[in-house]
């Protein structure tokens, strides 16, 4: 049984659709991916999920319930926007939180002091927030979130301001979460994350889902379409290419997505007369290829894309 | 809604702040401002009074000076020798304020004096003058009148008013009108800051968590309505609790200051020459003279829940806007229209001072945004009659379903919306969606 299932829903905002009659559904213990420019619905319909917002049609399922306040609690949640009470203690604040998904006093404090020790930040019990620096309270926010113990987790943007150190704490604390069986759900812009860590993915475009389903047979459904060059010299060769759509281009690589059945034979003997060749790859597409051609490219603004 | 939640929301908010040091510091500190201004307002009241007018007198009839030197020595110059000219040059060099000419005919009262003054003064001297001027002449009357002894006795009794008021069960109480306004102006004034004060509160605890960015945390914890109704409790709890304290410390003052200043006053006395302690001995110094008249228990009530329920209907309407901007600096546009009503009934509360049950005070008193101040004023000076009370207690607690209703719509939609520039049009379409 589907964890998560969100059945036709929409919401509009005035005269702006936000989430257009999206379905999806989240087996157990997985993570999942939504993806999509900004602006494209991902933060309505997480918002949906979590019960803050409630869709104009539609529903959505949390283990088979209706979403209502006893969903929420099953649910760990970090907003794109982080934040918490400045000047609150950070004990107090993680057990009100805690408290406020459902656990007694006393279960909340047991949780807080064992995930402040892991983190070892148990010297901040004390501390006001405040005063922690920006990756101090980073980690405070992500103990916000998975104190009560819920079994599923919802991570909007949750890449987005994390320092390198923290991101891949972040990144190992995820993967270590479904392989003991929960379920994530996160949203991003940032389409590499997606392909390191999801196993499946919901593309959106415009309120729309555009494309849904599990993220490897996505890929081998687009075939080895696109190349990976890496080379030194002159790089004006790409330009004269015909039938192509070349994406993450740099001074010495570019991702070439090969259309209407032009030989790659012949971009490698282009490429050989104009610069030196390190690597020529064939390979599935990438996420943000696949993105572009399913909603295609006068559809979308490429640098919402990175 | 689940009361679980409420609690912990309240909870937090009360006791987050009622440990900040802002708190206590404020707790303190706005009392003691109060007396401060207060003894400021008193003093400069005083000092002012000390400033001494001189008035030039011209007298040509050589009774009358004598009469007002008697009176006040300071204030009156014989000035007889000097012609009118020299007596105007005098008031434009300054030397003195004015100068009244009196001669036969002013004593016949075939004319009225004429005071000549370069314009200081103003009204309060205006008046002392008449007095003084109308006491010698009918004095110096009566002199000449030869009336017997009695006669002239009975012009001289100073007539003052005892008041007493008889209440609806026909038992005569002494009158305290006097006090019982001071009292009712500063409960009014206390609601009319409270709600202000407490109202900006709200606006700025709704706008921090905005800011700070909590709010989708919680709001995935807890209803809009929720952490609304949590908030307004917390807040309106620490308000009781601030209130409390202040009306604790204000009786405990009032109970002490009686009895110590009738000990401070007779150990004066008795510090006094032998010769002036006879004749106050008799008298005696009671010291219930100086303890205030007692604050009836149903006042103390009224005040409650006339607070309370001005507290609950500003508050739901501040939260709202608290919720409808991303900062302080954009609240104005909505807190102007608020303030309004708040001005007005602290208005209407100096004008039912004077006159308790005029048309405007009792109209006031039942516009449910002006009740609490307005009603409370009335309650503290007059008997207004108890349908007029319910009327306003139901008024009033209908206008805050209203306005809690119009609020959480508001709130709901207002604490998940960012950096859109929102305008009354925008409210009235979240009205409409929520």
């Amino acid at each position: 049984m589907a964890v998560i299932e969100v059945n036709n829903i929409s919401k509009s905002f005035g005269d702006t659709r936000a989430v257009d009659n999206v379905s999806f559904e989240i087996p157990k213990g997985r993570i999942f991916g939504l993806l999509g420019p900004n602006g494209a619905g991902k933060t309505t319909a997480i918002r949906i999920i979590n019960h803050i917002l409630i869709a104009d049609s539609g529903t959505v399922t949390i283990n088979g319930y209706p979403v209502s306040p006893k969903t929420q609690s099953m649910i760990g949640y970090m907003p794109e926007e982080r934040g918490l009470y400045k000047k609150m203690k950070v004990g107090e604040q993680l057990i009100y939180l805690a408290q406020l998904k459902g656990l007694s006093h006393e279960e909340a404090k047991k949780k807080i002091r064992y995930w402040l020790d892991r983190f070892e930040a148990s010297a901040w019990f004390d501390k006001k927030i405040g005063e922690l620096s920006k990756g101090m309270s980073q980690k405070i926010q992500f103990i916000a979130t998975i104190a009560h113990n819920p079994d599923i987790y919802i991570f909007d943007e949750p890449f987005s301001g994390l320092d390198p150190i923290n991101s891949e704490m972040l990144k190992e604390i995820v993967i270590e979460l479904r392989d003991n069986g929960s379920t994530i759900l996160f949203s991003t812009h940032r389409m590499e994350q997606v392909e390191q860590m999801c196993d499946d993915i919901c593309l959106f475009n415009n309120g729309k889902a555009v494309l849904n389903g599990n993220l490897r047979e996505i890929k081998q459904r687009y075939g080895k379409n696109t190349i990976n060059i890496e080379f030194e010299g002159d790089d004006a060769f790409l330009d004269e290419l015909q039938e192509v759509r070349i994406n993450n281009r740099s001074a010495n690589y570019a991702e070439i997505r090969v259309l209407n059945g032009q030989s790659m034979q012949d971009i490698l003997k282009k490429a050989m007369n104009h610069a030196q060749i390190y690597k020529f790859e064939r390979v599935e597409p990438s996420l943000t290829e696949i993105f572009i051609s399913t909603v295609g490219e006068d559809n979308i603004n490429p640098k919402e894309l990175s | 809604m689940s009361l679980r939640q409420i609690l912990l929301v309240l909870k937090r908010e009360y006791m987050t702040r009622i440990r900040s040091k802002a708190f206590i510091l404020a707790t303190i500190l706005i009392p003691l401002g109060m007396v401060a201004f207060v003894g400021i307002v008193i003093g400069i009241s005083v000092w002012d009074s000390d400033t001494q007018q001189t008035i030039g007198i011209a007298d040509q009839t050589e009774v009358l000076y004598p009469r007002l030197e008697e009176m006040a020595p300071d204030r009156y110059q014989n000035l007889s020798d000097l012609t009118q000219d020299s007596l105007r040059t005098l008031v434009q060099q300054e030397e003195i304020d004015g100068f009244i000419v009196l001669d036969e005919s002013h004593i016949g009262g075939e004319r009225d004096p004429e005071f000549i003054s370069s314009g200081s003064g103003g009204l309060k001297l205006q008046n002392t003058l008449r007095t003084d001027l109308r006491e010698v002449i009918r004095n110096e009357r009566l002199a000449r009148a030869n009336v017997s002894e009695d006669v002239q006795k009975i012009y001289e009794s100073d007539i003052s008013l005892t008041t007493t008021k008889l209440t609806e069960t026909g038992k005569e109480t002494e009158d305290d009108t006097g006090f019982l306004t001071i009292v009712g102006i500063i409960m009014g004034a206390i609601i009319f800051g409270a709600i202000s004060g407490y109202g900006g509160l709200i606006t700025r605890s709704v706008i921090e968590e905005k800011t700070n960015r909590i709010i989708e945390v919680i709001a995935s914890s807890v209803k809009p309505i929720e952490l609304l109704f949590g908030k307004l409790a917390g807040i309106g709890a620490l308000a009781l609790t601030q209130m409390t304290f202040w009306v604790a410390s204000l009786l405990g003052l009032a109970a002490a200051a009686g009895p110590l200043a009738g000990l401070f006053l007779s150990e004066q006395m008795s510090n006094m020459p032998q010769a002036s302690q006879t004749a106050q001995a008799s008298q005696g110094i009671d010291p219930e003279i100086f303890s205030i008249p007692a604050i009836e228990t149903s006042l103390i009530i009224y005040f409650a829940i006339f607070f309370i329920l001005g507290y609950l209907i500003y508050a739901s309407i501040f939260a709202a806007i608290g919720s409808a901007v991303d900062s302080e600096a954009d609240t104005q546009q909505y807190m102007f229209p608020v303030m309004v009503p708040i001005f007005v009934a602290y208005f209407i509360m100096f004008q039912t001072m004077n006159n308790p049950d005029g048309t405007l005070s009792v109209i006031g008193s039942l516009i449910p945004f002006c009740t609490p101040i307005v009603m409370i004023t009335r309650i503290a000076i007059t008997d207004v009659p108890f349908w007029q009370i319910s009327l306003s207690i139901l008024l009033m607690i209908g206008t805050f379903i209203g306005t809690m209703w119009l609020s959480a719509k508001v709130y709901s939609v207002g604490i998940l919306s960012y950096g859109k520039n929102t305008n009354w049009k925008e409210l009235m379409k979240w009205i409409r969606q929520g």
